[in-house]
């Protein structure tokens, strides 16, 4: 049996709500970049939900601003914040604390499950395709149980990643003979195991292609669903069996990649600024997560020598997602695109797509989520672009759904400019 | 082979730079914790507010930024600024030897060389009457401020002019950006301008609040002008700040389509070059939100702003360090010595910053550069009273090119 390596993981008190307001100088530069703030009056902004308010906030007191429930935790405040204050942070853990009511309870519940909500959809595929499809089932899920019945939502795949590609599953990392060649642990998280295996085994490919070998660690869900719909106990749990299976790998210095911006962002950062988990474990984990085109651009492609890469003549845009950016490393992709012949490259001008994970997905939030994403859509369809292409899976079924211009992961670019071939199912958008 | 910079810090200094260095070629990263300080300006371009700076330079203290730097950089640094200005749509009217006398929302004066067009026509040195502008609803303005100041240095202020803003119930106050948001749309403007219209009776000059657009303030402005009949101006409000938030939006932009690879959010520490016997650095190592990631560069770009904007800091005992490479700042330990007795006066701790050799790069007392390719730039630096001699965006500019130049070359 393999002992339990996160029972040494602290669960920190959960933070106040307003921890570190004293840190904000009220200079408003959160509120200027804020996307919601600036698609509706409702919310305030996040300087006047969280830091100005924490001012005057004593422990033990019930006073979080109602109007916190607003927030998509995009992330941009903490990010475009000169001061280090962790606006989001503080935002989304005084958030958790509104809970809706029991009509969209069990909506939120399932919207944080992805992966047990796959389990039960892969028997009756071809029926969940059909009410996911369906105007009149989804105006009914509208209006009983509040999922926005615009929102796109993906049907499961017949097979998941890890049945695909079960010869890399591995308990833990194998020791070996030769440890030059370059190893990878790849976090899929459940889009790519259960919605989009195919992304996961193109990523695999790739990897391979350039002499990584690629090993699929014991994983679950990151646990990010929950955390933003106010199960952080539930999300805790998660992240110890990730913290469990993914640690041997990083005891060893093998990094953790993966394609979905949102679960590495949950692995470097929301498990310790969010749900508060402390110690070395978390410490390890969360420095040898790398997003995938992180990992090219710090540790692969400097070690190999130039690649040659063939032309892609498309015209594409380009967006950042929210996610991503909150990894606060830049967009390593860009660099890779930018390099690839007859790639025509437009760059998004937008803080965020609006849907913020299941922000969008719900009733009451879509229309400013819509609204939020408007630049995009319009900047896209003004440009003319054959596809948008961003990191995050959400963020992309969202932007095709109403840009309506179809919508690809970087590494598909990738995979194409290195000649492998396209792995998108009959049906899906290609590029 | 391209020359490779690493700039740290996105203010009006690190972005100029950054533009300028990928339009030379050059491959730019830019790092920043956080956005910089544009949000926070008045979006003029000050160079010096009192007498010909051309015949001061020479009597300047000899690490004073400026002097550094000399006219003809100052002069190149400047053309290069507007001529980016000018691509992206935001037209300037001024030169550096103009002295514009422009209202702000306190009804006091500002000295500045160039300006937005859109604040040109508030210039107090024209005689014609004003009205100002108060816009319901914008909690940020306030005509009666503006208006009382004015009339107490004697300007000509006829009336205070209420004017709504069509935007339907709303449960909060707008925020500056917010309106002008509204303002880029252009079935907006003409509902504003058909609301205001008749109470444009015998008003020749109109000041109102710098809200008007965003990122299509010279449409908006143009229109509201035309439609109006009259000859308005903006005047800069508190922060956020539209006139230095258009420029932040649109250097940010070019820069990211000149090939910067822009990384906002993490804070850095320098690296030095442990081959180099110190002479060298090699990048900067970025806290982000997973581990130390390390950017390697040719030569590096402090553009990290004074003590406000965490470019140094001091400690306890009266050392004072620069934050990224924890250089040394020279000044008096005894902390007292810092301040003058009264606010309004000369403060020793405004001159406060790195000393650098002639080309930009960090230096001893003696002169000698602490790395052969560390740059820095902006309001980092010292020898200079930015406030009182009313020099911010001179010493940011001028800086910027010059330091660009030498890491470039």
């Amino acid at each position: 049996m393999i002992p339990s390596m996160s029972a040494a993981v602290k669960v920190l008190p959960t933070p106040p709500p307003y921890f570190d307001s004293d840190l904000c100088v009220k200079c408003n530069i959160c509120t200027a970049a804020c996307p919601v703030a600036g698609a509706t009056a409702l919310f305030p902004g996040p300087k006047t939900v969280g830091p100005q308010i924490g001012r005057f906030w004593q422990p033990g007191q019930d006073a979080v601003d109602p109007a916190t429930t607003w927030c998509s935790g995009c992330g941009v405040c903490s990010r475009v914040c000169p001061h280090g204050v962790p606006v989001a942070e503080m935002n989304i853990v005084s958030k958790a604390e509104l809970r809706p009511g029991p009509r969209l309870a069990l909506r939120d519940w399932g919207l944080s499950r992805p992966a047990e909500v796959a389990r039960w959809m892969r028997p009756i595929r071809p029926l969940a395709r059909f009410a996911l499809q369906s105007p009149l089932l989804r105006g009914l899920a509208d209006r009983l149980i509040g999922l926005a019945r615009r929102a796109p939502l993906p049907v499961v795949a017949p097979r998941p990643l890890s049945r695909a590609r079960a010869d890399l599953l591995r308990r833990e990392p194998p020791p070996r003979a030769a440890p030059s060649r370059p190893r990878v642990a790849f976090f899929h998280g459940c889009s790519t195991e259960d919605y989009e295996p195919w992304l996961g085994e193109m990523t695999i490919q790739v990897l391979q292609h350039l002499g990584v070998e690629v090993e699929i660690p014991p994983q679950v869900c990151c646990g990010l669903p929950l955390q933003s719909n106010h199960a952080f106990d539930a999300a805790r749990r998660r992240a110890r069996r990730n913290l469990d299976g993914l640690l041997p790998w990083a005891e060893r210095g093998i990094p953790i990649v993966g394609t979905s911006t949102s679960c590495t962002l949950a692995l470097k950062h929301e498990y310790r600024a969010v749900l508060g988990l402390a110690g070395a474990e978390v410490d390890s984990v969360s420095e040898s997560t790398y997003d995938f085109f992180e990992y090219l651009e710090q540790v692969l492609l400097p070690g190999l020598p130039e690649i040659q890469l063939h032309s892609v003549p498309l015209h594409v845009l380009y967006h950042a997602p929210c996610q991503l950016r909150s990894h606060r490393i830049g967009s390593p992709a860009l660099q890779v695109l930018r390099a690839i012949p007859d790639l025509r490259l437009e760059i998004s001008r937008a803080e965020c797509c609006g849907v913020a994970g299941t922000y969008g997905l719900k009733s009451e939030r879509y229309q400013v989520a819509f609204d939020v994403g408007g630049e995009l859509f319009a900047q896209a369809r003004a440009a003319g672009v054959d596809r948008v292409v961003t990191d995050s899976e959400t963020c992309r079924w969202w932007i095709e759904a109403h840009a309506h211009i179809p919508s690809i992961h970087p590494v598909e670019l990738l995979a194409a400019a290195l000649g492998l071939p396209d792995l998108r199912p009959v049906g899906a958008a290609r590029p | 082979m391209r020359r490779s910079l690493l700039v740290i810090g996105a203010g009006l200094t690190g972005l100029f730079a950054a533009v300028v260095a990928a339009r030379r070629g050059a491959a730019v990263r830019l790092i920043t914790e956080g956005r910089g300080g544009l949000i926070l300006s008045h979006g003029c371009i000050d160079i010096w507010r009192d007498g010909d700076l051309r015949f001061a330079l020479g009597r300047l203290d000899r690490y004073h930024p400026l002097r550094v730097a000399g006219w003809a950089a100052l002069e190149a640094a400047f053309a290069a600024f507007l001529e980016i200005l000018h691509d992206v749509h935001l037209p300037y009217a001024g030169s550096l030897d103009r002295r514009w006398r422009l209202p702000t929302a306190l009804g006091t004066t500002h000295i500045t060389a160039a300006a937005p067009v859109s604040m040109t026509s508030g210039s107090l040195d024209d005689s014609k009457p004003i009205h100002i502008g108060h816009l319901s609803g914008l909690r940020d303005f306030s005509g009666a401020l503006a208006a009382a100041g004015l009339r107490a240095q004697g300007i000509d202020v006829r009336g205070i002019i209420e004017l709504g803003l069509p935007q339907g119930r709303s449960p909060r106050d707008l925020y500056p950006q917010e309106i002008a948001a509204l303002f880029d749309d252009e079935g907006y403007r003409n509902e504003v301008a058909s609301a205001w219209k008749p109470k444009m009776r015998g008003v020749h000059r109109l000041g109102l609040p710098a809200v008007l657009g965003r990122d299509r303030a010279v449409e908006a402005f143009a229109m509201l002008e035309a439609d109006l009949g009259v000859d308005p101006f903006e005047i800069p409000t508190l922060p956020p700040s539209l006139p230095g938030l258009r420029i932040e939006r649109a250097l940010r932009r070019l820069a990211v389509e000149a090939g910067v690879d822009l990384i906002e959010g993490p804070s850095v520490r320098g690296e030095v070059d442990g081959r180099s016997a110190g002479k060298l650095v090699s990048g900067a190592v970025a806290a982000t939100a997973g581990g130390p990631r390390v950017y390697r560069a040719q030569a590096v770009l402090l553009a990290t702003g004074g003590a406000l904007h965490g470019g140094w800091f001091s400690f306890p005992n009266g050392e004072v360090q620069e934050a990224v490479f924890g250089l040394p700042i020279e000044t008096s330990q005894d902390r007292e010595e810092w301040v003058a007795p009264t606010l309004y006066e000369e403060q020793p701790f405004a001159r406060l910053g790195l000393r650098v050799d002639a080309q930009f790069r960090p230096c001893d007392r003696r002169g000698r550069p602490y790395f052969e390719n560390l740059f820095a730039a902006g309001g980092l630096l010292g020898g200079s009273d930015r406030i009182l001699e009313g020099s911010r965006q001179a010493i940011g500019l001028a800086s910027a090119f010059s330091a660009v130049e030498a890491a470039l070359s």
